[in-house]
């Protein structure tokens, strides 16, 4: 590792920091403006996340009396730091990711837990009942999600290790969509692997129905019950930017597709035109995986979670694997 | 780099990154007000005052959500851990002869 190899790291990372913090706070606002209007609300307008940062800035940033406090104060720095480390390892915007070729897709998988970890630990920190349950809750959720996501990982990379490379690099991924690799069977298993990926989302995301770790009606917020100023606006944030990153990984693994050569377009207009197409991707994701569902469906209670998670979605996402296997063995193609 | 074969992962761009990033954060996270006041540090739970000691959660509870709703499963494991060392060595030459089978069905069935 050379020092202009840690020189440009160092640079990026400070870019990624700030793009990852404005487009996750900029997709939380779109995404409450949406659900207000399908409620029939008016809503906050879209810059509204970036007010309620500069608002609980201002206010206090009060630990628990009980808690313990360096873990307390730890937990929603670790939880945005992590979160924004995401985006250092996943495509965006058409380009590879900055840390390509450093870490692949299994550890993109490891992180995704890292922000959940840390507002676990925040929430048995916290010394309160209503963020300890939180906390057991977030558990059982994270046990829940993480085998169909499994699923679908390892589904993907089965499918292209029958071509030459790194099956778990993203780069590989994103250079081999899947839907041009498969026949009949393989896109049915294709599609259902899809709806497995986008019903995780919400519980990947902590958002309706499977957000039974914070629920507010029931236990007034649970993990972040106690957060408050500061504290509370950093997790503010990393929910936004996990929002981005989960999205983006989406796209990476299914929709990797750019429109610039479709446009027959050059030099800085097509970069400009494959960074637009981009963030619509993300939007139209964002759009089904999160706002669509949380403003249809109401919270699930967490044996409900558990029994989605581990029996249907993961058989959702087993038959797509099946199916997958059957597209490779009897090689169905199209007429 | 950290290699398996078939993933990979290097851990000191890995650190050098969030270690970046972590101070990015405690920067913006320092332009946030600092104090609060004494009075409001009593912790939230519906206007009843939390008895003066710290809350614990038995391990026991965490996963209470998952084997609640996979209750059905746990019965049957629990009936069948019974304590009973005969029927432990039961299983055991029940799974052995499944697995002996499963391998060498082929060259014993002609």
């Amino acid at each position: 590792m050379t020092g202009e190899f840690i020189f440009w790291l160092v640079v990026k990372s400070v870019i990624i920091a700030g793009i990852a913090i404005f487009f996750g706070l900029l997709y939380k606002g779109i995404d409450r403006k949406i659900v207000a209007h399908m409620q029939g609300r008016v809503g906050p307008p879209i810059r509204q996340p970036f007010l309620d940062v500069i608002k609980l800035m201002s206010k206090e940033n009060i630990v628990p009396k009980h808690a313990i406090k360096w873990l307390f104060n730890a937990a929603p720095l670790i939880c945005l730091a992590s979160s924004i480390m995401l985006l250092l390892y996943i495509p965006i915007g058409g380009f590879d990711a900055i840390l390509e070729g450093h870490g692949d897709l299994i550890l993109i998988l490891y992180l995704f837990a890292i922000p959940s970890i840390a507002m676990v630990a925040g929430g048995f920190a916290s010394s309160s009942p209503y963020a300890a349950i939180g906390a057991q809750r977030e558990v059982v959720t994270m046990i829940s999600y993480e085998l169909p996501l499994a699923v679908v990982i390892i589904a993907i990379a089965w499918k292209l290790s029958g071509i030459e490379g790194d099956v778990f690099s993203m780069a590989f991924i994103a250079s081999h969509p899947i839907w041009q690799n498969v026949g009949i069977l393989g896109l049915i298993g294709a599609i259902m692997l899809l709806i497995s990926m986008v019903v995780v989302a919400p519980g990947e995301l902590a958002k309706i129905p499977f957000d039974v770790a914070e629920a507010e009606t029931e236990i007034a917020g649970g993990l972040t019950v106690e957060y408050s100023g500061r504290n509370l606006a950093m997790l503010y944030i990393a929910d936004g930017v996990k929002i981005f990153a989960f999205a983006s990984l989406v796209v990476a693994l299914f929709f990797p597709y750019g429109i610039a050569s479709l446009l027959s377009l050059n030099g800085v207009a097509s970069i400009i035109a494959d960074f637009l197409f981009f963030l619509l991707k993300v939007f139209l994701v964002m759009f089904f995986a999160v706002t669509l569902i949380r403003a249809g469906v109401a919270r699930f209670r967490i044996t409900q979670v558990v029994t989605a998670y581990w029996v249907t979605i993961t058989l959702i996402a087993l038959l797509g694997l099946v199916l997958l296997m059957w597209d490779t063995h009897f090689n169905v193609r199209w007429l | 780099m950290l290699e398996t074969g078939f993933g990979y992962w290097d851990a000191i761009a890995w650190i050098v990154a969030f270690i970046v990033i972590c101070i990015v954060v405690y920067i913006i996270r320092s332009m946030g007000k600092k104090e609060h006041r004494k009075e409001a540090e009593e912790p939230f739970f519906s206007g009843v005052e939390l008895p003066d000691e710290k809350v614990h959660v038995k391990a026991s509870n965490i996963y209470w959500g998952f084997i609640e709703s996979m209750k059905g499963y746990y019965d049957v494991m629990k009936k069948m851990h019974d304590g009973i060392i005969n029927n432990y060595i039961s299983w055991f030459v029940f799974i052995a002869v499944l697995l002996l089978i499963t391998l060498f069905a082929k060259e014993v069935i002609p």
